[in-house]
């Protein structure tokens, strides 16, 4: 494959890591009213540990997916420990500086991270036997995973599991009263959000064959509520639909920007970045709903429950 | 109809005679243009530098133009933002390589970009040319798909060790942030110091501080004779505003990345930057490829990354000239028949064209060194190029 | 010992480097009840302001910092008018994600009409002076004295002007405020004109000892947090007092732990006071 052809396939499984973190972020922004500002630093716990299970381990990908997920949730337990009995503003501060430690530890921790030189040489599965086709067969890949992880995730918000969640969302004091263990709530639900997130990082990882501490920069987790955002605050399809749209608009821009005449290089990178700085604000302003407005299911009739 | 037709056509010819004759060589070169591109930091880290080598690129390709183009085609340049992350790199990487198709990217600087830009680049037969430091990526399986101007760190500390020493100075404090080079770096130099009689102390410090007064209380607790402040431009400023403050009277040595024109400016005040010293590759003495680079990208002092992607861009359109083919193989294949190997010495792509039009072997000499690479991509020597700070101006002390 | 007060005193340094966008990060949030992450690009337009004024108009320090309060002010209370206060319905939290946005649209205005040059202040440099054998920059207790100054016209704009009172009381109790007919439109604009002014002129106090570039206030901006939430979101005494704790930590942290993790300092602050006490040094409650 060349081309155009090309271009596409690795941009439809860059999109479905973006996809996967914006279903983790839509999770608990949409299903819990919290917020995760350090996205990033948890995109980074998953391609670290699989990265360097599979390449300082030894271990089978597999493994590497597996620690990622299991390394991203006891990160997201660690990180709302502390927080979950405060307000939501504290746990945005929190995991702001979280992301930030993460790079900090990625960056000088060179005997396990390696550093700044960051990780190379991280395996991708069948990369050599599918040749030329490994990135289609990946982004075919990354684009099923995503479709798992977003019917589980339905499933979960249909659950009674989800109406918890959402009234948690909705009126933490009234879902007390209801009976409603909320902390444990909030910690679980931010512990698989986090999981999710790792995943991202592990296919990243995985696909790119490459991860680094740069990678891992506050700017994605802009990029990522406004995925989430634009695709609609509690629809786990919009989080996806959002993904696939701010890809589609960080690349589109390139050749929009291209288009103006007579601005330097560095002012059309500006304009490309303040799009997207532009696009979530008005996105949160002219459309709060985003483009698949969330809509609750009544909750089931005591009746067809028993 | 068939009347109207042949008079449209007429009237376009018409015109399209006039406007060749009206047209500078630029546009009669002829055919699909050759699509070369930048990959540079335009936001983020290393925001000070991208922009910079983005305008010297460009600068040489229209010189390039005007002069008719490479193989009568004219040379159209892409630059795109690394946004000195990674994950971005590779996906202006992607775009560059599968939509414009270019033949090679150029001026990479962030490691980690370089390193994850690198694959794409050799998978689909793209040329790669660098200006990272780090020493692993060289040692990258690349094929032959990447060259670098900038100097490993083994080449360029041994050199600067043996500089120091030359000053005089015995007790040297290194004070570098966390890149890449860092451990190698603080390594080699305490080897290359030790072995002329010298030692030296260290820290690796944060480099996003708004002051690093702790930092230089520790180096100058060491009580050195000289520091080697190895950071970047942003970080640097605080660190020699701070030193100034302490009223540390010892000699002071960076990279000339660093420690460049802009910097002194921004610092403004004479006293505090007087007397530094800076380092950067260079050609031998007698090259004049530093003074054309001052011309083509008007500046009075170039900085060491200017001069580097000036070097690679007509390094990769001589190459080009020479394989009579623009694509990223035929450069990997011949850019060292024009980068080394005896011939004509050339400076600059228009005269190195024309030389190889004419069947002349050339031998390019550059900005950042005399650009000869082995079979890794790394250059196999170059002088060092060492000025010092004089009343605000870089001035020239040796060639070396 | 001498090292452990050198790094103290240098702390001190860096801590009244912070106070004021601490300041200004808190006194927005305790009218405006949400956490106005822009205050990265405040910072930064006040570093610009200040540059501008005083490398082109030529206007010393004083009026510079004048400069750089009114243009991070304004741009801080046009943003808070248009963008912001249309989306308080949605909640705290949309809007502190709206902030977040602005700090990058901001950032690129900036690097759109300026570049990413660094910029530098006309202003010189004086060496430190040495005292009972440590060292003080004359410089820094400037800054300092100006951010004392800058301190104490707030506390007394808080304590004895009639909008300054009604500001605390919007602060402390929104609707016993509008019952004493108070318009809270009118205060909070005032506390974002005022807050993000702050942000401004901590941010050309911060140019002065880095440079000027779009990411100055950006690289700041963790431990302004840090300071705001040691100290107790929303108490102004608080915001100085977490300030100085940071700054001190950050300093004496480098005694003890590699310099490299000084970024973490404040991360770590957060998260031991978030445990044993949630309301910070001087806040109200957390949760």
């Amino acid at each position: 494959m060349s081309g155009w052809a090309n271009y596409i396939v690795f941009i439809i499984a860059t999109g479905g890591f973006y996809a996967l973190l914006a279903l983790s972020l839509n999770l608990i922004w949409g299903g819990a009213g919290m917020v995760n500002l350090g996205l990033a630093g948890f995109f980074a716990l998953g391609a670290y540990a699989s990265a360097l299970l599979t390449v300082s381990a030894g271990a089978p990908i597999v493994a590497g997916f597996v620690g990622a997920l299991v390394v991203g949730a006891v990160g997201g337990y660690v990180v709302t420990m502390s927080t979950t009995r405060l307000r939501g503003d504290y746990l945005a501060i929190v995991t702001l500086g979280f992301a930030e430690t993460i790079r900090l530890i990625a960056n000088n921790e060179i005997w396990l991270t390696r550093g700044s030189d960051g990780i190379s040489g991280i395996p991708g599965p069948f990369r050599a036997a599918l040749g030329g086709w490994f990135n289609a067969a990946y982004a075919a890949g990354t684009v099923a995973l995503v479709v798992l992880v977003w019917f589980l995730l339905r499933r979960l918000d249909l659950s009674p599991y989800g109406r918890a969640l959402r009234a948690v969302r909705e009126d933490q004091q009234v879902a007390q009263v209801a009976g409603k263990r909320i902390l444990r709530f909030k910690i679980e639900a931010f512990a698989i959000s986090a999981a999710i997130a790792a995943l991202a990082g592990a296919l990243y990882g995985h696909f790119n064959s490459y991860v680094a501490p740069d990678v891992f920069q506050p700017l994605i987790t802009i990029y990522i509520f406004l995925a989430v955002a634009a695709g609609g605050v509690g629809r786990a399809a919009g989080a996806v639909l959002g993904a696939y749209l701010v890809i589609f608009f960080l690349e589109a821009t390139r050749f929009a920007a291209a288009a103006i005449p007579d601005l330097s290089p560095v002012q059309h990178a500006a304009i490309r970045e303040m799009l997207v700085g532009l696009a979530l604000v008005l996105v949160l302003r002219w459309r709060p709903q985003g483009l698949l407005p969330e809509h609750i299911p009544p909750a089931p009739r005591p009746a067809s429950t028993s | 109809m068939t009347a109207r037709f042949s008079r449209l056509t007429r009237r376009t010819a018409l015109a399209a005679g006039a406007m060749t004759l009206a047209m500078p060589a630029v546009v009669r070169a002829q055919g699909e243009p050759i699509r070369l591109a930048t990959l540079t930091p335009l936001t983020g880290a290393g925001g000070p530098y991208g922009p910079v080598m983005a305008k010297a690129a460009a600068a040489v390709v229209e010189e390039v133009n005007k002069a008719g183009g490479v193989l009568g085609r004219r040379v159209q340049l892409v630059s795109e933002d690394d946004q000195t992350n990674p994950e971005a790199g590779v996906r202006a990487a992607r775009k560059l390589i599968d939509v414009d198709k270019v033949a090679a990217i150029m001026g990479t600087w962030a490691s980690s970009v370089t390193t994850a830009v690198a694959p794409l680049c050799w998978e689909s037969k793209t040329m790669l040319c660098t200006v990272s430091g780090a020493d692993s990526i060289t040692q990258l399986p690349h094929q032959g798909y990447l060259i670098r101007t900038q100097p490993n760190s083994t080449l360029q500390v041994r050199r600067l060790g043996e500089y120091i020493l030359s000053l005089g100075a015995r007790r040297v404090f290194q004070m570098i942030p966390q890149t890449p080079f860092t451990q190698s770096s603080i390594t080699l130099l305490e080897a290359a110091l030790k072995k002329g009689g010298g030692d030296q102390g260290s820290l690796i410090y944060d480099d996003k501080k708004p002051t690093y007064r702790s930092e230089v209380d520790q180096a100058l607790r060491y009580n050195p004779d000289l520091i080697f402040a190895a950071g970047y431009t942003p970080d640097t400023v605080v660190l020699l505003k701070d030193l100034f403050r302490a009223g540390f009277k010892g000699k002071i040595i960076g990279f000339a990345y660093s420690i460049n024109q802009k910097l002194i400016d921004q610092i403004g005040q004479a006293d505090v930057v007087e007397g530094v010293y800076t380092f950067a590759p260079s050609p031998a003495a007698d090259a004049t490829a530093y003074e054309r680079v001052k011309k083509v990208v008007g500046t009075d002092s170039p900085d060491p990354y200017t001069c580097q992607v000036y070097d690679h861009v007509n390094l990769v359109l001589m190459a080009i000239a020479a394989a009579k083919e623009a694509s990223g193989t035929a450069i990997r294949d011949t850019v060292r028949k024009v980068s080394q190997g005896g011939g004509k010495t050339i400076d600059n792509a228009v005269d190195g064209i024309k030389a190889i039009t004419a069947g002349e072997k050339v031998d390019y000499v550059g900005a950042s060194g005399p650009c000869d690479f082995d079979e890794k991509g790394d250059i196999i020597d170059c002088k060092f190029r060492y000025e010092q700070v004089k009343a605000n101006k870089l001035t020239l002390l040796k060639i070396a | 010992m001498d090292t452990v007060l050198q790094a103290a005193l240098n702390g001190l340094v860096s801590g009244t480097i912070l106070a004021l966008p601490a300041i200004g990060f808190t006194a927005m949030f305790a009218v405006l009840r949400y956490p106005n992450f822009a205050v990265a690009a405040f910072a930064t337009l006040g570093a610009y302001g200040g540059w501008m004024a005083n490398a082109w108009l030529g206007w010393p320090v004083v009026a510079a910092l004048v400069a750089a309060f009114a243009l991070a002010g304004l741009v801080g209370a046009c943003i808070e008018r248009v963008a912001l206060e249309p989306l308080r319905p949605a909640g705290p939290l949309t809007v502190a994600i709206a902030a977040i946005a602005l700090n990058v649209v901001i950032e690129n205005i900036l690097r759109f009409s300026f570049g990413n040059d660094l910029r530098g202040y006309d202003l010189p440099l004086a060496r430190d002076v040495h005292f009972a054998g440590l060292r003080i920059a004359p410089q820094q207790i400037e800054n300092l004295a100006l951010a004392l100054a800058v301190m104490a016209a707030l506390f007394g704009f808080l304590a004895f002007t009639r909008i300054g009172k009604a500001m605390r009381a919007t602060a402390d109790n929104p609707d016993l405020a509008r019952l004493k007919g108070i318009e809270p439109r009118r205060v909070e604009l005032l506390a974002v004109l005022v807050g993000a002014g702050l942000c401004g002129v901590g941010g050309m106090l911060l140019g002065l000892d880095t440079s000027v570039d779009p990411l100055t206030g950006f690289r700041v901006v963790l431990s302004v947090f840090a300071a705001a939430v040691v100290g107790g979101l929303g108490s102004i005494p608080g915001a100085v007092a977490g300030a100085l704790v940071i700054g001190l930590a950050e300093e004496l942290a480098t005694l003890a732990v590699a310099p490299t993790y000084k970024s973490a300092v404040g991360f770590v602050a957060i998260l031991l006071v978030l445990t044993l006490r949630p309301r910070g040094l001087l806040g109200e409650r957390a949760y």
